[in-house]
């Protein structure tokens, strides 16, 4: 009895009060259902955009508040720009950019715990406030030995409350992505596992530095250099590199040489990644990259590294052969592999399933299936958009108990997507360039 | 630390043999000493002797919290940046050491509160010295905040911050003792978000607007 108390004394700062910011974006959600019939039932033209506009933004806020793993969340569902209507994208962005900071003495204790040193005592300046939040840290500026640096640091505690802030999204995702339970879960299982690496500071140093050492060599690609003796599994110091981020740099109006030049670098960036080291940066958001002089493109931010398993690699990349798409034996067979379909499957179901499975490989595959793709061309991702919405809203999706996928794709088709919306961002027209056996 | 006290003169010396020679016997025997007479033999001096410096272990009890509270200040005031923190980010600075400087004499604390840390919410008398002396603390800061307009001045209600904020350490250091999690970051996040609520309540908001409001509809009725 004595412990029981003892725990619940305890819970209350961290679980019910982020539970009670859920329930009260929960009432906001359903309120904003309630003014749109309303509203609808006056101007019987209204649609749904403006209802899912509103949703966001009172999602997006509450997200916000709550920072960890909640805020990376709704990151992973900006990304998954298909799996989200369109109004629910912008805001989710945004949570890319900013959340609350985290008080200045929480960051001299962070520092003293680790280096026993105020970051006055080892910088010869840094920035009281933070200069940038990253999703589970925030970034300050410092100086030494007249070099700039970045330095990030974790918010304390997030690794703890991974676990419990995605059992606090998980209605949420539910209502909002149109998912059944069992594909969520699915979904979920990965996430956590991924989101509990990122707040692993030591090796994501380690990750940095392998992938910035084995992709040197793609040309007008930058990458910062870490320091061991300013970091720890809470404190990351690197260098700070100098120039915009991707909207930023967009505004300034850059030639169209300018932006094939950077979306080629990043093209080259994941081909490599991808066929080549079989590991993945899989973080693509635009937050994590930065135009310098000269059009290099800066990569910061290794947290999220997925490790591509060989089975996996053949299986998912011999979808994107064109000439897969008349043979329906070997497509059949690939299906089933990559778990898209199985055994426990209806008749009509694995038709059905196979039918949306080819339309969207074909659709995805596109950019692959010429030389050279112009990912300016927004009539290509209206379509993907649209055979999103259409599969959220399909019953026989809902209805379906089957987790459809192997788990490794979330990841590297997060990164796709991710990749062509920044591709398409950048209005950039690259050589998609593939490896031999695809060709 | 050690050093500086022994340059001190000796009857300093005595009374930091008995502080540390109670903390050790709580260390090693997980009891407070039986007697007086016995603590003192231990230490190699006279009975008497030891009531020059204290009269009760309740008193050693009371010394131990006054001296974590005053290394605690000497730490937050000795960093350059303090003078220039706001109200909010002082409080926070302050609670963050003390749990430092509590760290330093975690066994000891567990073994004497950590059992019926339930128990807890009412303060044990022994901290009542540490209380007015964390009380003054307090108070500084919120008249300093009270200056600088980050906390309101309301009726009443604002002559009981002192009280609100002794509350809260005291919430600080019980979610201390049960915390499980690595180098305690749980306690770090739970200062943090606590002290914030706290300012954000202190400080001016809607809910006073709302009382104005409420005050003028009521009177000119």
């Amino acid at each position: 009895m004595a412990e029981k108390l003892r725990e619940q004394q305890a819970i209350p700062v961290s679980k019910v009060q982020r539970a009670a910011k859920f329930i009260s974006t929960g009432a906001k959600v359903g309120g904003n259902y309630v003014k749109h019939y309303a509203k609808k039932m006056v101007n019987p033209s209204m649609d749904k955009e403006e209802l899912h506009a509103n949703n966001a933004s009172d999602i997006y806020n509450s997200l916000s508040e709550l920072k960890g793993s909640a805020l990376k969340v709704a990151q992973m569902m900006s990304m998954d720009k298909n799996l989200l209507p369109r109004a629910y994208q912008d805001k989710f962005t945004m949570a890319q950019y900013s959340a609350p900071p985290l008080s200045y003495p929480l960051v001299v204790k962070t520092f003293q715990k680790h280096f026993s040193k105020t970051p006055e005592q080892i910088f010869e300046t840094f920035t009281r406030s933070a200069i940038n939040a990253a999703s589970i840290g925030q970034v300050h500026q410092a100086t030494k030995d007249g070099k700039k640096l970045a330095v990030k640091i974790q918010y304390p505690g997030v690794a703890d409350s991974v676990s419990s802030d995605l059992k606090l999204v998980r209605p949420f995702a539910l209502r909002l992505l149109n998912m059944n339970e069992k594909e969520l879960d699915h979904y979920m299982a990965e996430v956590e596992e991924k989101l509990l690496e990122e707040t692993d500071y030591v090796l994501e140093i380690q990750r940095s530095r392998e992938i910035s050492s084995e992709c040197g060599h793609i040309p007008n690609l930058k990458f910062p250099i870490y320091y061991d003796e300013y970091s720890s599994d809470r404190i990351i110091t690197m260098d700070w590199l100098q120039g915009d981020h991707l909207k930023e740099w967009l505004d300034t109006n850059p030639s169209q040489k300018s932006k094939n030049q950077i979306g080629q670098a990043l093209w080259d960036f994941y081909h490599h990644q991808v066929h080549n080291l079989k590991k993945v940066h899989a973080d693509p958001h635009p937050g994590n990259f930065i135009v310098q002089e000269n059009d290099q493109l800066g990569i910061i931010d290794f947290g999220c590294v997925k490790v591509i398993p060989e089975d996996f690699y053949q299986g998912y990349f011999a979808l994107i052969k064109r000439d897969l798409l008349m043979k329906e034996e070997e497509l059949n067979q690939i299906f089933y592999e990559l778990e898209f379909i199985s055994d426990k499957d209806t008749a009509e179901e694995q038709a059905y399933f196979k039918g949306i499975f080819k339309e969207m490989i074909g659709l995805l595959g596109r950019p692959f299936h010429v030389d050279r793709f112009d990912f300016a061309d927004d009539g290509f991702f209206e379509q993907i958009f649209k055979l999103g919405d259409r599969i959220s809203n399909e019953k026989m999706f809902r209805k379906s108990k089957q987790a459809r996928g192997s788990r490794h794709g979330l990841y590297i088709n997060r990164t796709y997507f991710g990749l062509y919306n920044l591709l398409n961002q950048l209005q950039a027209e690259v050589d998609t360039t593939k490896p031999d056996w695809l060709k | 630390m050690e050093t500086t006290e022994a340059k001190k003169t000796t009857k300093k010396d005595y009374r930091k043999l008995i502080l540390e020679g109670y903390k050790t016997h709580v260390l090693e025997h997980g009891i407070a000493p039986k007697s007086v007479f016995k603590f003192a033999k231990d230490l190699k001096m006279k009975e008497e002797e030891f009531y020059n410096y204290f009269t009760t272990f309740d008193s050693i009890k009371s010394a131990v919290w006054l001296q974590i509270f005053e290394d605690t200040l000497l730490q937050v005031e000795s960093q350059e940046v303090f003078k220039e923190y706001s109200a909010r980010e002082k409080f926070l600075s302050f609670l963050f050491t003390w749990i430092e400087e509590l760290k330093k004499n975690r066994s000891f604390l567990l073994s004497m509160y950590g059992e019926g840390s339930k128990n807890l919410v009412s303060l044990p008398k022994e901290a009542n010295e540490f209380k007015d002396k964390f009380k003054d603390f307090a108070n500084e800061i919120i008249l300093e905040g009270k200056e600088t307009e980050e906390i309101a001045s309301r009726p009443i209600i604002s002559d009981r911050y002192d009280e609100a904020m002794w509350f809260q350490a005291w919430f600080v250091f019980r979610y201390w003792l049960d915390d499980r999690s690595p180098r305690f970051e749980k306690t770090d996040a739970a200062i943090e978000k606590s002290v914030n609520l706290a300012f954000d309540l202190m400080g001016k908001s809607a809910l006073d607007s709302f009382l104005d409001f409420a005050k003028f509809i009521y009177q000119s009725k």
